[in-house]
């Protein structure tokens, strides 16, 4: 049976990190590659970034859930999610080597530096927090979902939001507020 | 540990999306691995940036990339084991784990009482982080700020007109903050802080001290 090109499922997706992990499987890579490498350079072009860095952080990115496929935990993440951290971190560490080569007057070289954001990666890592949190999530409206994902994710200015979900500038920032208020809310209630 | 004091949501959100200045960063991680409950808020926040990832319009990769990216796999990877600077652990062998992987430079007074060690992060921008380490019953100046202070607590107490802050609780101030900190007796106080912009004495004997503190 082929390999259907492009799996729609979550499940598939973390199968192909699967067989990364156990056999090194190229081809599963490919499709994985195929489908988030563009999709990485997409939300990097949107943040700000360079197309060369874009690009960078993309290939960076895949080369690092080629070589973590192992540590991937279907159980505590969803792979979007996993390989967003991925490029996250990447992009941090990218604007940090741009600010330590802009100092050049810096005498000794700090020790490479902490990852901090791993710290929270390791710590959340308990199946239990991730039904809880996948459970907030989904009960989160879709405005309000929307809301924290253009305002905090996507970065957009507030005269955006307030175009794009056809509200008045003025009612923005408490519509955000009352978005994260509500996360908050609908994680600390599951317990 | 109980954890009282969390940070503003927004912070916890800027976290997660890898947009905190390095010295921030570092402030809310610490909170963030000892504290369950922002570390799911976190977890949230990442859940949704996948979902904004799946989403997101693709853009045309090189066309040599993914031969680019097989041939940089099979180079293995070129990162060295990152040395752990040993003085820091010596001095405090039980700092978090995120802390004991910085650099921290020497420790100098401040005020009596008062001591700061900085930290030196890398990609450092107009945020400075360092621990400050407070004598018990130490009364801090009242002090105003012109940016944000983020402070972890990691060991000791100190209490302020926003209650009583102990390990891991988390502190957010800024400039409307008008408050005279004052470290509990149990012990001295040890707290991971990251500034922006100055810290203001108020009153003669802080703007006297001031200029040589320059937290």
């Amino acid at each position: 049976m082929m390999v259907d090109k492009r799996p729609k499922a979550k499940v598939e997706w973390a199968d192909l990190i699967g067989r990364v992990a156990s056999q090194g499987d190229r081809e599963a890579f490919k499709s994985l590659f195929e489908h988030f490498a563009p999709r990485v350079k997409g939300f990097m072009l949107k943040a700000g970034c360079s197309a060369d860095e874009a690009e960078e952080i993309a290939q960076e990115t895949l080369i690092t859930v080629w070589r973590k496929a192992g540590q991937f935990d279907p159980m505590t993440t969803g792979v979007a999610a996993w390989i967003f951290t991925i490029a996250r971190n990447l992009r941090i560490d990218s604007v940090r080597r741009a600010a330590r080569s802009g100092r050049s007057r810096q005498t000794s070289e700090p020790v490479d530096a902490a990852d901090p954001a791993d710290s929270a990666d390791v710590m959340i890592s308990r199946a239990e927090d991730a039904s809880r949190v996948k459970a907030a999530i989904e009960q989160l409206s879709a405005e309000q979902s929307r809301v924290i994902r253009l305002s905090f994710i996507e970065e957009r200015p507030h005269s955006e939001i307030a175009d794009v979900l056809a509200i008045p500038l003025g009612t923005v920032k408490s519509r955000i507020r009352l978005a994260m208020n509500r996360l908050r809310d609908l994680l600390d209630e599951q317990r | 540990m109980t954890i009282n004091h969390h940070p503003p949501e927004d912070l916890l959100a800027s976290f997660a999306t890898g947009t905190l200045e390095e010295a921030e960063r570092l402030v809310v991680a610490v909170h963030v691995a000892g504290c369950e409950r922002c570390g799911r808020f976190v977890q949230a926040m990442e859940q949704l940036a996948g979902a904004a990832l799946e989403d997101a319009a693709p853009a045309p990769m090189a066309a040599d990339a993914f031969d680019a990216v097989m041939a940089r796999i099979h180079e293995g990877p070129a990162e060295a084991v990152r040395p752990v600077p040993p003085r820091v652990i010596a001095e405090h062998p039980d700092l978090p784990e995120v802390l004991r992987r910085c650099r921290i430079g020497k420790r100098r007074r401040v005020a009596p009482g008062v001591s700061m060690q900085p930290i030196e992060l890398p990609g450092a921008g107009k945020a400075r982080a360092f621990l400050l380490q407070s004598a018990p019953g130490t009364r801090m100046l009242e002090h105003t700020h012109t940016g944000t202070e983020l402070t972890c607590v990691l060991k000791g107490s100190f209490s302020h007109q926003g209650g009583r802050y102990g390990p891991g609780d988390f502190d957010y101030g800024d400039d409307n903050m008008d408050h005279r900190p004052v470290v509990g007796d149990e012990g001295p106080c040890l707290c991971l802080v990251a500034m922006t912009g100055d810290l203001r004495m108020n009153g003669f004997f802080g703007r006297l001290i001031s200029p040589f503190i320059r937290l």
